[in-house]
């Protein structure tokens, strides 16, 4: 338990710590061997010290007791020669003793021996001054000691000092030898130990390596070992087992190799579902045929769908080259074709027919795939087929309808054109036969000239017929070339009423025209011309005798709209829905109803192809009467101006002197333009046309014009030249310059004589402007 | 009346395939006062019959099966050299912008659709008569002998 507990212990610890413990754990032992030993070896340096003490204590007691006995034998010898030299002694001890003894008071530390050695220090004085008492009585007394008593007394007494310190040397050697004894016996005790103490220490050191290597083991190889055989399993995609790993460095690798272990094998599981999915989504597409090819064009995948459409079963194609689905000799040029096309853009689509196992056809709509690795190597291809022969069929059945619907409708077209063309024909023998007889048979029977006019009348009306059956089949067949352009409904519908009124006169019937300038409509001027009169004629000829037509015009919903209303019996609702067929004809009202019937379904073509509406409501007043309405898009570009009105113009015309417009020009179209521009613009104004510089500078002599329009691209001479020739002959001439080529439009004219300059394509209004201005300040 | 008075002598040429309105054609000159006319109901032999005849008008139809009309107007208009004017009028059962356009383009100097109306085609015919005659007399000027 408690092993268990301190082996997770030293698990848990970081791999820091465990490095620290395994190396400082035979450190310590060493150290605390070094420290041992050095102790020991301490402590028997001092026990040889002591024992050296001792021995030298002992000498030194050895010498004061020889250089007393010396000196005593010399004072000895001396009181009886009274030789000085026998003083020698005497006097070396009396030096010397007390040095020895000062020296012994200081080694000696025994209270034993410091005892005995203040005894001795004691006697050694009394012996001395015993000495020195003898010494000097012999000199008081002279040579003959002997006999003196004072000496003799004095002889004993040292003799008996002497003995005592003989004795207490002794002791204290006694003592010294015991101490010796002593030290010397602990000095071997010391010995002793320090070897068993190196001993022991020598023990620690081996046990204390042993562990650590035991716990470098336990706590770090072992499980780095077991963490490669993890690794190695992990590589083989092996799971790893559960494991009680300790909280180290060590222990949290193995926790996160264990969890990549789990994260791994999840992904590889959840990848391989995936792929388990996908690889039955493909393999179940019925529709598709998908399938995969390597590099070189050999099946390597199929699914159900390219099964079905082509025959194969999967282990019949696989490894076959998918040329085998293209029919025909080139199939392997025509795949290997389609194969490079994928790899040079990556995918390629391909409609067309390939080929069934059965041999049979079918129509494929094809998409080839190139599939690259992350490194652009080119893999192998993915191929998705379509059998769309179905839709081919449909297609092709729909093209053929469309096709014969077109050519019947061309024909039918042709049809009518011919029709036409061949009515008119014989008509014309017929009208032109009438004609004369008409003319030859002025004064024939009544009945004759009503035949005769019932022939015209019946005549006319067929060509009437004709002409709408055609307009009718050129809008069907697509074929009616509208010419669009701005125009000003105001003129317009000012141009139908007047058109209209000797037929709304004979009828007594009035035309109100609420109309005024509006903005302009796009439309064909002359189809809309033509929508205007046949609305106000059946407005006409389907009024009540005395009755009203009135016009109204206005922009509704961003389209113009005019309105034509009469006051007439109005239109049965039933019959509204068949108003716009051909041939419906409404009852006659006021007048006889000479009508072709084609006039409202021609002018409803002719509405819808110029982008418009036309219809019918019942009067907005609830009274009698009918209320035909179309519309037609506004546009925001301005038109040709208005015309001044043909009576002004006609009025001024004599007055005012004639103004003659020289244009100098080769373009015909050009010329065209500028000239129509002129016709409206200015009714009194003649414009005259030169082709050439040539004819153009005669003309400026024969003509004298007011104006010269000059282009400057003439095919004899320069316009430069003719502008030149102009200013020179005539200074007050305004020419106004024409040019396509924008560079030339920039060079300085105004300074050789002209007075504007305008590019083209022309833009009316500044002609306009250019013209009116130059001819201002000519008159001026 | 409206030919113009030295009628008598102009020679008319008039192409169609048409008999009836060749018949009518011929009737309405013929009224007008026309004799020297030459009737063509074959187009083919239209340049052969212009040269042998050499006329100061020529009434041209311009649908006619077996040639092309507009081909046939270009031909017959090169057939007069440079100085001189023979006018030539299309009759034409096309009422369309572009034929007329295109038939002018080619040298025509007038048209009229059919059925045309029998004043109109007189005038018509008596003014290219006119312009005819008045060239020529420029002509004589210009150039005496």
């Amino acid at each position: 338990m408690i092993g268990r507990s301190i082996s997770d212990w030293w698990a848990n610890r970081p791999l820091a710590t465990k490095g620290l413990v395994v190396v400082a754990v035979p450190l310590l032992i060493f150290l605390g061997s070094v420290a041992a030993l050095y102790t020991v070896s301490r402590m028997e340096s001092r026990a040889e010290q002591d024992v050296r003490l001792t021995i030298a204590i002992q000498n030194d007691v050895n010498e004061v007791h020889a250089l007393l006995a010396e000196a005593s034998s010399g004072v000895r010898g001396y009181l009886l020669t009274g030789e000085p030299r026998f003083l020698e002694p005497y006097h070396r001890a009396e030096k010397l003793v007390p040095q020895v003894t000062q020296r012994l008071k200081g080694s000696v530390r025994d209270f034993e021996a410091a005892a005995h050695l203040s005894r001795i220090e004691a006697l050694a004085s009394q012996k001395r001054e015993g000495l020195a008492i003898l010494l000097d009585a012999r000199q008081r007394t002279g040579a003959d000691i002997v006999g003196a008593p004072a000496i003799a007394d004095g002889l004993a007494a040292n003799k008996q000092v002497l003995d005592a310190l003989r004795g207490e040397i002794e002791g204290m050697q006694e003592r010294e030898r015991e101490l010796l004894a002593a030290r010397q016996g602990r000095l071997n005790q010391v010995r002793f130990n320090g070897l068993v103490v190196t001993g022991l220490l020598t023990l620690a050191g081996l046990v204390g390596s042993l562990f650590a290597v035991f716990l470098f083991s336990s706590g770090i190889v072992r499980r780095v070992q077991r963490l490669e055989r993890d690794a190695v399993l992990l590589a083989q995609g092996e799971a790893l087992p559960e494991r009680e790993a300790g909280r180290d460095e060590i222990g949290l690798l193995a926790v996160r190799m264990t969890e990549a272990s789990a994260l791994l094998r999840a992904r590889e599981q959840a990848l391989r579902e995936g792929e388990e999915r996908f690889r039955l989504v493909i393999e179940g597409v019925r529709d598709y045929g998908i399938f995969a090819l390597d590099p070189d064009g050999y099946v390597v995948s199929w699914n159900t769908g390219a099964e079905r459409i082509k025959g194969w079963s999967s282990h019949e194609i696989l490894g076959r080259h998918f040329s085998t689905f293209y029919p025909g000799d080139d199939a392997r040029e025509r795949s290997m074709h389609n194969l490079a096309d994928a790899v040079r853009d990556g995918r390629t689509e391909d409609e067309g027919w390939r080929i069934r196992k059965d041999g049979t056809l079918f129509w494929a709509n094809v998409v080839i795939t190139a599939l690259r690795d992350e490194a652009g190597e080119l893999r192998g291809f993915s191929k998705v087929t379509r059998d769309i022969t179905e839709r081919r069929r449909a297609q092709e059945a729909l093209e053929t309808a469309r096709h014969e619907a077109e050519q019947a409708s061309t024909a039918k077209s042709l049809f009518l054109s011919r029709m036409s063309h061949e009515l008119r024909t014989p008509l014309n023998a017929i009208l032109g036969f009438a004609q004369l007889l008409e003319l030859d048979h002025a004064g024939s029977s009544k009945a004759d000239k009503a035949s005769i006019s019932q022939i015209l009348r019946a005549g006319r009306h067929l060509l009437g017929l004709i002409d709408e059956v055609l307009d009718i089949a050129r809008i069907e067949a697509g074929k009616l070339g509208l010419d669009i352009a701005p125009v000003s409904i105001g003129a317009a519908v000012a141009e139908a009423v007047g058109l209209s009124l000797p037929e709304a006169d004979s009828n007594g019937i009035t035309i109100r025209s609420d109309v005024d300038k509006h903005s302009p409509v796009a439309a064909d001027r002359r189809r809309l011309m033509q929508v205007l009169l046949n609305l106000l004629s059946n407005a006409i000829k389907y009024n009540r005798r005395g009755g009203e037509v009135s016009i109204k015009a206005g922009v509704v919903r961003g389209r113009m709209r005019v309105e034509f209303t009469d006051t007439g019996i109005g239109v049965d609702p039933e019959q509204v829905g068949d108003l716009f067929q051909p041939f419906t004809r409404l009852p006659a009202g006021a007048a006889r109803t000479d009508g072709t019937g084609l006039g409202l379904s021609l002018s409803r073509a002719l509405v819808e192809a110029m982008g418009g509406a036309i219809g019918y409501t019942p009067r907005a007043d609830g009274r009698e009467g009918a209320c035909f309405w179309f519309e037609l898009p506004l546009t925001a570009e301005t038109g040709i101006p208005e015309p001044m009105p043909a009576r002004a113009a006609l009025s001024t015309h004599s007055v005012q002197r004639r103004l003659t417009i020289l244009l100098i020009e080769d373009n015909l179209a050009n010329a065209q333009l500028i000239e129509a521009v002129a016709a409206r613009h200015w009714p009194e104004a003649h414009v005259v046309n030169a082709m050439q510089a040539s004819l153009g500078l005669d003309l400026a002599l024969r003509q004298q014009p007011d104006l010269v329009l000059l282009d400057l691209h003439l095919p004899d001479k320069d316009g430069d030249w003719v502008l030149e020739q102009l200013s020179k002959t005539y200074p007050d001439l305004p020419v106004v310059l024409l040019t396509a080529d924008a560079l030339a439009a920039q060079t300085d004219w105004v300074s050789r004589g002209a007075t504007a300059v305008l590019t083209k394509p022309i833009d009316v209004p500044s002609l306009l402007e250019s013209v009116d201005t130059a001819l201002r300040e000519h008159t001026r | 009346m409206i030919a113009p008075r030295s009628a008598a002598n102009v020679r008319i040429l008039a192409i169609d395939d048409e008999p009836a309105n060749l018949a009518l054609i011929k009737a309405l000159l013929l009224r007008e006062g026309y004799t020297h006319l030459e009737t063509l109901t074959d187009p083919r032999q239209a340049a052969e019959r212009h040269l042998a005849f050499a006329p100061d008008l020529v009434l041209l139809d311009l649908m006619m099966p077996s040639i092309d009309g507009y081909a046939l107007l270009d031909s017959l208009g090169r057939l007069t050299g440079k100085d001189d004017l023979v006018p030539i009028m299309v009759l034409t059962a096309d009422t369309s912008i572009e034929a007329k356009r295109r038939a002018l383009a080619l040298g025509a100097r007038d048209i009229v659709t059919k059925p045309f109306d029998v004043f109109e085609f007189a005038l018509r015919v008596a003014n290219l008569i006119d312009l005819r005659l008045m060239f020529a007399r420029a002509r004589e000027v210009s150039q005496p002998g």
